[in-house]
């Protein structure tokens, strides 16, 4: 039990919301699961040029354990999907996702035996990302909408 | 046109094999292309990588096509083998028919040893067998994967749904 359950709805709780999610908004852990040529425009949005560290979310780390925004760019095959679905299960809690390109978000021009069809079949997603691939402007927008869900997230929504 | 030192090998292993070769033509890249039969293919193998001037001491590819919708060329299935000479510099290639019903042949791996994971890339595109390979699993698709999609016959999207996914 925490103290948004002994609290309940109310100003002490709100009030935490602003605080925590003020912390979580500007610190988030990328972990990318680049594989394919999106991970070159990952690559570019984490760069000096584009700098995702203007929004907080520069430490990429390359273990799930340690993260908290799942970056998914590239085709998935269908080999590849387990692997996917173990990552996402090792992320810490709270965790978002973003779905980036059109192969992640919908198997893109891969319609075959092999691609899965859209990431959305195996785990959540938050955030998808037109594009083939997206621009870096793209990415760094797809971390806004983050955010802004974030804002709007309550402690007492999450178990 | 002048008999370069890949002509003449494949010129001796003509003789040697008889009537189970064709003739030696250029392919459309120019490499000396041979027809052989399927059961002479390790012997020409064996005799090709030792022949003194030929030296093909490198297997470079092997793989197959499906001739599905051309039966008059021939046998269903034909196996490529690709060679390559790294001290010479020079290549040669083999070419093979199988029948479509229950389509196997000798394995090459007691010549070349990466004919290995080759062959068993063929396995799991094509389901060609190789008799006397050490290891026959598939290789890129995962296990308990239904069909070959590289068939001609093979449907674009898969047997079933798409969306399935493998078991973990």
């Amino acid at each position: 039990m925490g103290i948004e359950t002994a609290l309940g709805p109310g100003i002490i709780t709100t009030t935490l919301d602003k605080v925590i999610n003020w912390g979580r908004r500007w610190s988030l852990y990328p972990m990318p699961y680049g594989v394919a040529c999106c991970a070159i425009e990952m690559m570019g949005a984490l760069a000096s040029r584009y700098d995702m560290a203007r929004y907080g979310a520069e430490a990429v780390r390359f273990s799930p354990r340690q993260c908290d925004l799942l970056i998914v760019a590239g085709t998935i095959n269908l080999k590849m999907a387990p692997v996917l679905k173990r990552i996402y299960d090792q992320m810490s809690e709270p965790k978002w996702v973003i779905s980036m390109g059109a192969c992640a978000s919908a198997g893109g021009p891969f319609d075959s035996y092999a691609v899965l069809q859209g990431i959305d079949r195996i785990i959540p997603v938050d955030v998808y990302i037109p594009g083939c691939p997206p621009k870096p402007e793209a990415m760094l927008q797809a971390v806004i909408k983050i955010q802004e869900k974030i804002d709007k997230e309550t402690i007492l929504d999450r178990k | 046109m002048i008999m370069d030192v890949a002509d003449k090998s494949l010129n001796d292993l003509k003789s040697v094999l008889g009537k189970d070769a064709g003739e030696v033509k250029p392919a459309l890249d120019d490499i000396p292309t041979l027809e052989i039969e399927p059961m002479a293919v390790v012997k020409a193998l064996r005799f090709l990588r030792d022949h003194k001037e030929g030296d093909f001491d490198l297997l470079t590819d092997l793989t197959a096509v499906d001739w599905l919708d051309y039966p008059e060329s021939g046998e269903r299935f034909e196996i490529v083998y690709l060679l390559c000479s790294t001290g010479k510099n020079h290549r040669a290639r083999l070419k093979t028919r199988i029948p479509d019903l229950d389509p196997r042949i000798e394995s090459a791996t007691s010549v070349y040893r990466t004919a290995n994971w080759l062959e068993r890339e063929v396995y799991d595109m094509f389901g060609i067998k190789f008799d006397g390979h050490p290891d026959l699993r598939r290789i890129l698709m995962w296990e308990g994967f239904e069909g070959y999609p590289l068939r001609k016959d093979f449907p674009t999207r898969g047997y079933g749904p798409v969306e399935r996914t493998p078991e973990t």
